[in-house]
């Protein structure tokens, strides 16, 4: 109870304290003036460069963005990532959960560390291309070789964060806990977990990037479904512009859920409490 | 005695020089160097190619064959400019990109094999509202399936869509697989491996290019006697292996061709050109306007292709093969 108490007092100091830093460090219009000059630079550098043209097969991003347009219009993109994303989407709930409980059972527990960093790391340093070939002999050419795809690419760094997350933990933090007679339970649920939050949200957030590219690696190289397929398709019937805006739309996508998970993760954890 | 002798040394360096100069001037102007993109790692299907080169070369010619990741890469390759000749059929990309680029060369007809398992499917009709697996969307294998649905009136539950010949053999030989459409290696394979469990349905006359040779209009005008030349040597192997597919194995130990290649696959260079002589895979006339008319039929159908008036010198250059047909007796 007495714990409860000392533990809600810090985190309104630091939540309070983070409020301020978020408020102090909204960008102001010339920060998102300079954002969209950004942009604009980029894609009329893309426009020239289409026209000039930097290869016959390249097209300018009017042209990209014409046949984005098309294909949003007859459904073939909603219908593509509808494919896409069900891979993407259980790899990162099986990264959801069993990473963070591996990553956080590492960090509490040296056995399942010396157990399980090793293959980690292996996972981590290993090239995802050339390790598809191995799994779709494995587990053939389906949604599981896909799922798989996903899970290798993003499960290191959710698992890694995690492990981080709760290794990191402020000494007297715990110290703390235990003056204050805190059961092990406690500790865990109390310091610990609340304390690697914010790692663990990044990893789930960098898995998440990591999840794209496995999800566009395994549907280009294993069997051309979603994106892939909208890919390898235009490509081999060299509708270019359609192509690009294939790629680009899941380059936006990524983007976008990067951004707003950064957006809220600012949200969840202010950097005061990040220990920033 | 001493001025004459400088003056003849330094006259005599001269000339040296000029005809150094005029004969590698020459030399170079007789050696053409042609670089050549294809889109598949070098096998035993390639050696009509391999020996075509090595005879080019004895005429001064220097083909450089390297492979890329796909045929489509190699395309990309012409389009470029980095590489001179491709190998493939990107009929679309002909369409599309505004580099004009021509086929001048058929190097084989297309020869596929639609397998099915004959515990389900027996005929063509039993195919009537299945599943079919293809090697992609838009691909020459899935426009011979729809052809042969269309001349048989039946039509596919679902196509899927699984690229490789090889991994669709193991599909099927797994069980996860029951009607599709593979090269005549794989099928050889597939029914070797599981004899009786398979059957090949009849595809009747498809001869649309499997393999066809293209570049730009501009290097086809530049190096006109160089691709006469390399297309000459490509017509007479041809020839050689209809006539009598053991020149492969002859040509291939007289010129040294694929020293790594592992027995079993040795083992299948006589079987897979007989099979391809027999089939009329390799063209004894290089394709010419024959193949162009066909091929523009079949990748139309394949949806590779738009548009309803399409012309044969607008995707084939034929010049460089007739020039060659005159000189091969």
């Amino acid at each position: 109870m007495r714990l409860d108490a000392v533990l809600a007092a810090l985190r309104e100091r630091r939540t309070a304290s983070g409020a301020r830093d978020v408020a102090a460090s909204l960008p102001g219009t010339s920060a998102a003036f300079w954002q969209l000059a950004s942009f604009v630079v980029f894609f009329g550098a893309w426009e020239i460069a289409g026209h000039w043209p930097v290869s016959p097969a390249f097209p300018p991003f009017s042209q990209t963005m014409t046949a984005l347009a098309e294909m949003i219009a007859d459904g073939s993109l909603a219908k593509a990532y509808l494919s896409t994303l069900q891979p993407l989407v259980i790899g990162i709930a099986i990264c959801g959960i069993a990473g963070v409980g591996f990553g956080v059972a590492m960090g509490l527990s040296r056995n399942v560390e010396w157990l399980t960093l090793p293959v980690v790391i292996v996972l981590q340093a290993a090239p995802m291309a050339a390790i598809i070939p191995l799994i779709t002999y494995v587990y053939g050419i389906g949604l599981t070789s896909k799922v798989l795809a996903v899970v290798f690419m993003a499960a290191p760094v959710v698992v890694m964060n995690s492990y981080k997350g709760i290794r990191n933990t402020h000494p007297s933090l715990v110290q703390m806990c235990r003056a204050f007679l805190g059961t092990r339970s406690q500790e865990v649920w109390k310091i610990l977990l609340p304390h690697a939050a914010p790692m663990i949200f990044t990893g789930l957030r960098l898995g998440l990037a990591m999840g794209f590219i496995g999800v566009v690696i395994a549907e280009l190289l294993i069997t051309p479904t979603g994106v892939g397929d909208l890919i390898t398709y235009h490509s081999s019937v060299a509708n270019y512009a359609h192509m690009f805006a294939a790629v680009t739309s899941i380059i936006a996508l990524a983007a976008v859920s990067m951004y707003g998970l950064e957006r809220l993760e600012r949200r969840l954890f202010p950097p005061k409490i990040r220990g920033l | 005695m001493f001025r004459l002798n400088r003056t003849s040394v330094a006259a005599t360096l001269l000339a040296v020089f000029l005809v150094g100069l005029t004969g590698s001037d020459a030399l170079a102007q007789a050696r053409t160097k042609i670089k050549y993109a294809l889109g598949d790692v070098v096998s035993i299907d390639e050696l009509p190619l391999l020996i075509a080169v090595e005879q080019a070369k004895q005429r001064g010619v220097d083909v450089d064959v390297v492979s890329f990741k796909s045929e489509e890469v190699a395309s990309q390759a012409v389009i470029n400019g980095q590489a001179d000749v491709g190998q493939g059929t990107p009929y679309a990309a002909v369409q599309k990109v505004n580099v004009p680029i021509r086929f001048f060369y058929q190097l084989s007809s297309l020869q596929f094999f639609p397998v099915v398992s004959v515990q389900h499917y027996k005929t063509w009709k039993d195919l009537d509202g299945q599943e079919i697996v293809v090697h992609a969307r838009g691909s020459g294998t899935e426009a011979i399936m729809q052809l042969m649905a269309k001349e048989h009136g039946i039509t596919y539950k679902n196509v899927s869509y699984v690229p490789g010949s090889n991994v669709r053999a193991i599909g099927l030989i797994k069980g996860t697989i029951k009607a599709t459409i593979l090269d005549a290696a794989n099928k050889s394979y597939v029914m070797k491996e599981a004899p009786g469990k398979f059957a090949i349905l009849p595809v009747g006359q498809v001869k649309a290019s499997d393999e066809a040779l293209f570049a730009t209009k501009a290097f086809l005008d530049k190096n006109r006697q160089a691709v006469q030349i390399f297309v000459e040597e490509l017509v007479k192997v041809n020839r050689a292996i209809n006539a009598n597919p053991q020149y492969v194995i002859d040509a291939r130990k007289k010129l040294g061709l694929l020293k790594d290649l592992p027995p079993k696959l040795e083992a299948e260079i006589m079987p897979f050109f007989e099979e391809a002589a027999k089939g009329g895979v390799f063209p004894n006339d290089g394709g010419g306007e024959r193949a162009a008319k066909n091929d523009l039929e079949f990748f139309k159908l394949s949806g590779a292709l738009k548009g309803d008036n399409l012309k044969v010198e607008d995707f084939w250059e034929l010049a460089p093969l007739r020039s060659a047909l005159g000189n091969v007796k």
